[in-house]
């Protein structure tokens, strides 16, 4: 946590922005991921959010915003895309489970939290992603999402309360 | 949030997969370009450019002296105004069309405030006397501009000199 906070206090300038790029782009993707039902999708997502992203600002002092041209990129890729809106659209709904993170490591407890994760309300789970995945503070949750702080926080908390609630024996 | 400890504990124990390397270099691609941006080929000034092309100079100096002559050539222009025909008058111009400098006479007055009998002389070695009368007075010409509403006007003395033919009786 600490290497990523001295990464995020150094990366802003135009020379290191690899080294920013290399540090947000897995959170960034799995951001993404939940848009769309492929992995390349999601980088075509990040690539385009980051690049337009450091266009336009040149450090990544505001993550919030960051977050907020990805999931910007998304919508409009999903819009531009009627069919893929649809599919799309069917993604969002907690029944089919067709958009799941991409996560490391296959034991069978991290499959069980997986599918736990991908049981989450979108709402819940794009909160959970960009706070334990991308370490954005709930102030820029809230400013990637346009929503107040507060219920950044408060989706959080019901998500961990689902996940738990999914997770407990039987 | 320490009541969710352990479960943030086991999320953040799962770690993302890394991207794949394409993407980081196609936003290399794309951003290296805006940090040296590559010259595309219609922004590079060559020196060829400044050569002279000999060709579009000719052609240019041609049209410029196709120019130059039909500047020159004196076209028949037919008369605008039409010849006024002899015996009509000129019909005063509107008052909006006079130009500003244009007076035209108003008036002329003479005032005669003296006239001195000279009595009876013989001009120029005439055998009749003449009477001669000085009349002294001054004469005023007025000038007026309906364009612009401004008057002109001149005053001076003057000074007569009349020979009346005497009767003899």
């Amino acid at each position: 946590m600490k290497d990523r906070e001295e990464v995020m206090d150094n990366v802003a300038t135009h020379e290191n922005w690899k080294t920013c790029f290399a540090a947000l782009a897995p959170g960034l993707v799995l951001f993404a991921r939940q848009w769309v039902r492929s992995g390349a999708d999601a980088e075509d997502i990040v690539q385009e959010a980051f690049v337009r992203f450091w266009r336009q600002n040149r450090d990544v002092a505001n993550r919030g915003l960051l977050y907020a041209t990805v999931r910007t990129v998304a919508l409009d890729l999903i819009r531009k895309d009627s069919r893929r809106a649809r599919r799309e659209a069917e993604a969002y709904s907690d029944i089919v489970q067709t958009v799941e993170p991409q996560f490391g490591g296959d034991d069978e407890t991290q499959r069980l939290l997986v599918g736990a994760i991908n049981r989450l309300p979108h709402e819940q789970r794009e909160v959970l992603v960009m706070k334990i995945w991308n370490d954005l503070t709930f102030l820029e949750i809230g400013e990637g999402l346009g929503i107040s702080q507060n219920t950044a926080a408060s989706r959080y908390r019901y998500a961990l309360v689902a996940l738990r609630k999914d997770l407990m024996p039987q | 949030m320490n009541d969710f400890s352990d479960i943030e504990n086991e999320l953040r124990a799962l770690r993302p997969r890394p991207p794949s390397p394409a993407l980081l270099e196609s936003v290399t691609r794309e951003l290296d370009g805006l940090q040296t941006p590559v010259a595309r080929e219609d922004t590079i000034l060559r020196p060829d450019r400044f050569r002279p092309g000999w060709l579009s100079l000719g052609l240019g100096l041609a049209a410029a002296a196709a120019l130059f002559l039909l500047a020159r050539i004196d076209f028949p222009v037919a008369p605008r105004v039409p010849p006024a025909l002899a015996g009509t008058t000129p019909k005063p111009l509107p008052a909006a069309q006079l130009l500003p400098a244009q007076f035209i006479p108003a008036g002329a007055t003479r005032v005669v405030y003296g006239r001195q009998d000279e009595g009876l002389v013989f001009p120029g070695g005439s055998t009749s006397p003449v009477r001669r009368v000085r009349s002294r007075g001054r004469e005023t010409l007025q000038w007026h501009n309906p364009g612009t509403g401004a008057s002109l006007r001149v005053s001076y003395p003057s000074e007569e000199v009349q020979f009346i033919p005497v009767a003899g009786q």
